[in-house]
């Protein structure tokens, strides 16, 4: 007994020296990565700062591609750059703060969720440049930069591909919260299905209302899962995480790939969802990497101005499903994505 | 004997009487240090990455001011849950009460109008506290008739709260022209003020904390409380109405975790979101537990948490570790607080030995 006290006793002493002679080395290389961002304010340094929803840079669609977009501009006009992931939405202000604070140039904040409190900070720091990912302006706002997106026009496109796919006229959507962009997503998505196929029934579901909205895989599953049980073939999952749980369950359905299939959201899927791929036969996206990097850019050099930026949105690619969707499917799709882009065609969605 | 060993088993016994104390602080320590291993294994320098947290929480004013905000519903929270334990109930279902009572106090603030600034606020926070009562009430009741045990019907009362709630910031009560669930803000006089750095919910979390811990230790409801809680026979044999102290237990433990939703409400958020008040029901738990059921203790353990909370984001920017590490402190800390094996274990050969020397001393 008494031995095995020693040991525990010894054992915590080796950690607290582990925990303080690895902290004395480290020291060195903090201070130089903090000599990055300290002369922010200066004209020659330019500093990019972003906050993301309740979510992680990793998230593998929504906040992931804002923040790849930022860092590649970043990095493309020599800048410096830095993120916070917030884990409560009472810390919006407050994580903007952390960059306001420190006069970085320009401040991303990624999603519907904080318009609000990027507008209040917007007008508290008129120096700085906000670009608002997924916030629409409805008064403008010099320093505030909306990047929004026809949400519908990309739904739309992968409707209509489920319109032309579905066997047993039903297909069906799991999405995030019930928010603009969201629903612009579900009801191109709609319309697209209609348009293409009038008998489609379309089964439409959003989360309900919660922190995390567009992180729970586990309710996404069960309601795709539901779906499949009332008979869909084609399941949209439109909403993060939420979205990524009932693409994988689908995946991993019986006749994935051959008669359920599934459609990703925001970014091709294909690449940051792999467990998907069984059953994804691509994804609406929206120019999220794009539109950022495009708009940091113009902050940079000066000819970012307030109000709302337009993105793009289309389908991706099929990847392997390139021989299961039939080539006359694929044109007509074509066809409507290339109607959408010129406006010759419009998904008559209305908020 | 000789004089020394005395000493040590002495010294050994303090540290076995205080275990309240020295169980928690030691738990503490051995999370900051493991913490500090994750964190070096990141290549930051764990004394930095601590630094961060703690100069943000507590050497900021802004940052101050969001330590005390975070602080004041875990606080309540924590109370709610240490009430419950003292007359033997596990209430798990502290979140339920507590949403439920933010929106009640989002509504009185909403819609009473026509009542002078202080009296506003005092109704608005009365709704919330009521329906936090009576939302733990239910299993209150369902417990004491009908021997439903609490952790199960207050766990599913969570969900029914949350079901309920998410229907009315959708339908009756949603803000209009807003596409997000939510209610509209409270009118100016239903806000709870700051005053500097200090938000008057938190003042008012400490009154309440003061008045739990007398209640509980100087009244006679506090010793049937008690009573009940340490042997339910015992307390029927002495004639204590088992029944009303379940329900009034419940009702006092759902009023408290109302209030600290009120507070929320009226003091920091100003409106009803659903993801606002997320899992500080939940941390009132954890809370409760590191404070082994003492209600002032709740007050230390709750601004631990708060300052551990409010000083992630800094801790990010500066450091580029991730918040989360913070709940993993906290779990850390919590498993070998909520682990007596563990400390009865490091401590209980030596414990019975102390006993015996001082027993034989005859001190």
């Amino acid at each position: 007994m008494k031995r095995m006290r020693t040991l525990a006793g010894i054992s915590i002493l080796a950690l607290v020296l582990a925990a303080c002679s690895s902290g004395s080395t480290d020291t060195a290389a903090d201070t130089a990565a903090a000599l990055d961002d300290s002369n922010c304010a200066a004209a020659e340094s330019f500093c990019v700062g972003l906050v993301t929803d309740i979510s992680k840079v990793d998230d593998k669609s929504f906040n992931q591609s804002a923040h790849e977009g930022a860092m590649a501009a970043a990095a493309e006009v020599g800048g410096f750059y830095k993120y916070i992931e917030t884990t409560d939405t009472k810390d919006y202000a407050a994580n903007m703060g952390q960059f306001t604070d420190k006069s970085y140039d320009v401040i991303v904040t990624v999603g519907f969720l904080m318009a609000e409190a990027t507008v209040t900070a917007a007008k508290a720091n008129p120096n700085t440049k906000f670009i608002g990912v997924d916030q629409f302006q409805g008064e403008v706002v010099a320093n505030l930069t909306g990047l929004i997106f026809p949400e519908d026009q990309a739904g739309y496109g992968a409707g209509y591909l489920a319109g032309l796919m579905t066997k047993t006229n039903k297909i069906g959507s799991v999405l995030g919260l019930e928010i603009a962009p969201v629903q612009l997503f579900a009801k191109g998505f709609e319309a697209g299905a209609k348009a293409a196929n009038p008998k489609v029934a379309v089964t439409t579901v959003y989360h309900p209302p919660a922190d995390n909205g567009f992180g729970d895989p586990v309710w996404g599953a069960a309601e795709a899962k539901k779906q499949l049980a009332q008979g869909a073939d084609i399941i949209f999952g439109a909403g993060g995480g939420t979205g990524n749980g009932a693409l994988i369950e689908i995946a991993k359905a019986e006749g994935a790939g051959t008669a359920v299939f599934c459609i990703g959201v925001d970014t091709d899927q294909w690449g940051t969802v792999p467990e998907a791929q069984p059953c994804l036969i691509t994804s609406a996206v929206k120019g999220l990497t794009l539109g950022t990097s495009d708009l940091v850019k113009k902050a940079f050099d000066g000819s970012i101005a307030g109000g709302n930026f337009v993105g793009t949105a289309g389908i991706a690619d099929y990847h392997d499903f390139a021989s299961v969707v039939p080539m006359d499917v694929q044109d007509k799709v074509a066809g409507v994505v290339a109607g959408l882009k010129d406006g010759s065609i419009k998904t008559g969605v209305k908020l | 004997m000789t004089l020394t060993e005395t000493k040590n088993t002495n010294k050994i016994g303090f540290f076995v009487r205080n275990q309240s104390i020295v169980v928690p602080i030691a738990a503490i320590f051995v999370a900051f240090v493991l913490g500090g291993i994750l964190i070096s294994l990141q290549g930051v320098n764990p004394l930095v990455a601590y630094r961060a947290i703690f100069s943000e929480a507590w050497f900021d004013s802004d940052g101050l001011l969001r330590t005390f905000q975070k602080t004041t519903p875990l606080i309540l929270a924590g109370l709610a849950v240490t009430v419950g334990l003292r007359v033997g109930l596990f209430n798990i279902g502290a979140q339920g009460q507590l949403i439920s009572a933010a929106l009640a106090s989002a509504l009185a603030g909403i819609y009473i109008t026509n009542l002078p600034p202080i009296l506003h606020v005092i109704v608005a926070l009365f709704c919330g506290v009521i329906v936090g009562a009576l939302w733990a009430g239910i299993a209150g009741v369902l417990k004491a008739y009908r021997g439903v045990h609490e952790v199960i019907s207050t766990i599913m009362l969570n969900s029914i709260a949350i079901g309920i709630l998410d229907y009315l910031v959708s339908n009756p009560f949603q803000e209009p022209d807003q596409s997000l669930q939510r209610t509209k803000k409270i009118a100016e006089t239903a806000v709870l003020p700051n005053f500097g750095v200090i938000p008057f919910g938190f003042i008012l979390a400490l009154i309440i904390c003061l008045l739990v811990y007398w209640m509980l230790n100087k009244t006679t409801a506090g010793f049937r409380f008690n009573t009940v809680g340490k042997n339910k026979f015992a307390a029927t044999y002495a004639g204590i109405n088992m029944k009303l102290m379940v329900v009034t237990g419940m009702l006092l433990s759902g009023g408290l975790a109302g209030l600290g939703g009120a507070i929320e409400t009226l003091g920091i958020t100003y409106r009803f979101e659903p993801a606002f008040n997320a899992g500080l029901g939940f941390d009132g738990i954890t809370i409760a537990l590191l404070a082994r059921a003492n209600p002032l203790a709740t007050i230390p353990a709750a601004i631990l948490v708060g300052t551990l909370r409010a000083g992630g984001a800094s801790l990010q920017f500066e450091t580029g570790i991730e918040p989360e590490i913070v709940d993993v402190l906290l779990a850390i800390t919590l498993l070998l607080v909520s682990a007596p094996i563990l400390a009865k274990y490091l401590f209980k050969g030596k414990a019975q030995k102390s006993a015996n020397v001082t027993s034989g001393w005859g001190n």
